[in-house]
């Protein structure tokens, strides 16, 4: 990943997993991202810090299209953001704050429901849900479950399809140490793979494998006041 | 065949849900079955004026009741972020007003049910040799009303919207499928069944522009 200055590309468009260029998010009157640049470059992990409202989720749901900008344009593995975002849906996972699952349903039902919808077959399930652990209690029903329960049936989840961009988002909030074990997990092997992932998280004992950190305060990128040495 | 199919897989979800949660048949029903009772009280016993007033009072308590149906239909999205889920999902946006409002429209087939009994007992009313247009008249009611409650129920889940938001655009909304069946089974009830055709016509119509309407303007609904 490059930070780069605005009309300064440091990555080739066709290289680039995701391109932003002055964008720019406003909730109401409030800005929430202020004229971000940004490239990151395919294979590459990302780790995005900052305090709380710095921006950070408000970058990653832009980046997952849940949000477009207000001003402000890019894309994403070389779809644009504005005319291309059913192209990006297809070829990203977002693990956010919520975990999205159907409280009534089992962790089971739950991705035999996510692999029916999008197309992926139904026979991986167990085989996800065995990977984070979770094969034992994979049929009882969601709303029975511990935070870190559902935080792995959600990386389960987005093992199902083997996205191009892994994008997440405090991942490790509020979990137990098996479930940021899967979390871990899956980033390792998103990377390992060749797939590119955005990690936004405030613990600073995750993220290690990033190959380049990106701070973020009042919804601009900023040199982080954390490192020692020249900021890039 | 795409969108039938992920229509279908989100109708089966939620339906699942349904049965696990018995909220149709623990809620809804008893809901109902109170509006009819209160509006038979307030009628009076007088079994002439209860059976005239028996296609409205019938109407108005599905009406009433499926507005709960179309806010819990909803209400599992907004659990856990899954509508987010639905949003981002790489499928036509369709496909989940469709599903959404097949789930609903089957719910509300019960509860047509169980509320035709009811009024029948309630009320001293028998469908007679017309019963075929009641149901026709229920049936098409149902699939409207499903489309309205499903297009607008979304908006319970945004952030920007109130709950009381969904009673408010679904009721006007739907006078023309309050008045077409009330007028409908009226005639049915009346032994003039033949002459619904109009009210049945309309109640089609009806249905066609809303179910258009929602496969078009779902998506705007739920994009930022």
């Amino acid at each position: 990943m490059l930070l780069t200055a605005p009309n300064e590309p440091a990555v080739a468009a066709e290289e680039a997993a995701a391109s932003l260029s002055r964008v720019t998010r406003v909730f109401g009157v409030t800005p929430a991202l202020v004229r971000v640049d940004l490239e990151v470059a395919r294979g590459e992990v990302l780790l995005v810090r900052g305090p709380n409202g710095a921006g950070k989720s408000t970058l990653l749901a832009i980046l997952a299209t849940v949000l477009s900008p207000t001003y402000g344009s890019g894309s994403v593995l070389g779809f644009p953001l504005d005319r291309g975002r059913d192209e990006i849906r297809r070829r990203i996972e977002l693990i956010g704050h919520t975990t999205r699952l159907y409280e009534d349903l089992s962790g089971r039902e739950n991705l035999r429901f996510w692999a029916r919808l999008t197309g992926v077959d139904p026979g991986r399930v167990d085989g996800a849900l065995e990977s984070v652990g979770l094969a034992a209690a994979a049929d009882e029903r969601v709303r029975g479950y511990s935070q870190g329960m559902r935080q792995r049936v959600a990386v389960a989840r987005a093992t199902l399809r083997e996205p191009a961009l892994l994008l997440l988002d405090e991942p490790y909030a509020g979990l137990d140490d098996e479930a940021k074990e899967a979390v871990d997990a899956l980033v390792a092997r998103t990377a390992a793979r060749g797939a590119t992932v955005v990690l936004a998280t405030h613990d600073p004992t995750r993220g290690g494998s990033a190959g380049r950190t990106l701070y973020m305060d009042g919804g601009r990128i900023v040199p982080d006041p954390t490192a020692a040495g020249p900021q890039p | 065949m795409t969108l039938v199919r992920q229509a279908g897989t989100i109708a089966a979800k939620d339906l699942r849900i349904e049965v696990r949660g018995r909220h149709a048949l623990g809620t809804i029903l008893p809901f109902a079955a109170t509006l009819l009772i209160a509006f038979g009280l307030s009628i009076g016993p007088g079994r002439t004026l209860l059976r005239q007033t028996a296609p409205g009072l019938l109407w108005l308590a599905m009406l009433f009741a499926s507005v709960l149906a179309f806010r819990r239909s909803y209400e599992a999205e907004g659990e856990d972020g899954a509508l987010e889920g639905l949003v981002l999902a790489p499928i036509d946006k369709a496909a989940v007003f469709l599903g959404k409002a097949a789930a609903v429209a089957a719910q509300l087939v019960v509860l047509w049910a169980a509320v035709l009994v009811l009024v029948a007992a309630l009320f001293d009313v028998s469908l007679g040799g017309d019963a075929g247009i009641v149901v026709a008249a229920c049936l098409l009611g149902t699939i409207g009303l499903a489309a309205v409650g499903s297009l607008f129920g979304v908006l319970t889940e945004s952030p920007r919207a109130r709950e009381a938001i969904v009673p408010l655009l679904v009721l006007p909304l739907a006078v023309p499928v309050l008045l077409s069946g009330v007028k409908a089974t009226s005639l049915a009830l009346a032994g003039l069944g033949s002459q619904a055709g109009g009210w049945l016509a309309l109640l089609v119509a009806f249905d066609v522009v809303f179910l258009a309407a929602g496969t078009i303007v779902f998506e705007y609904l739920v994009e930022d």
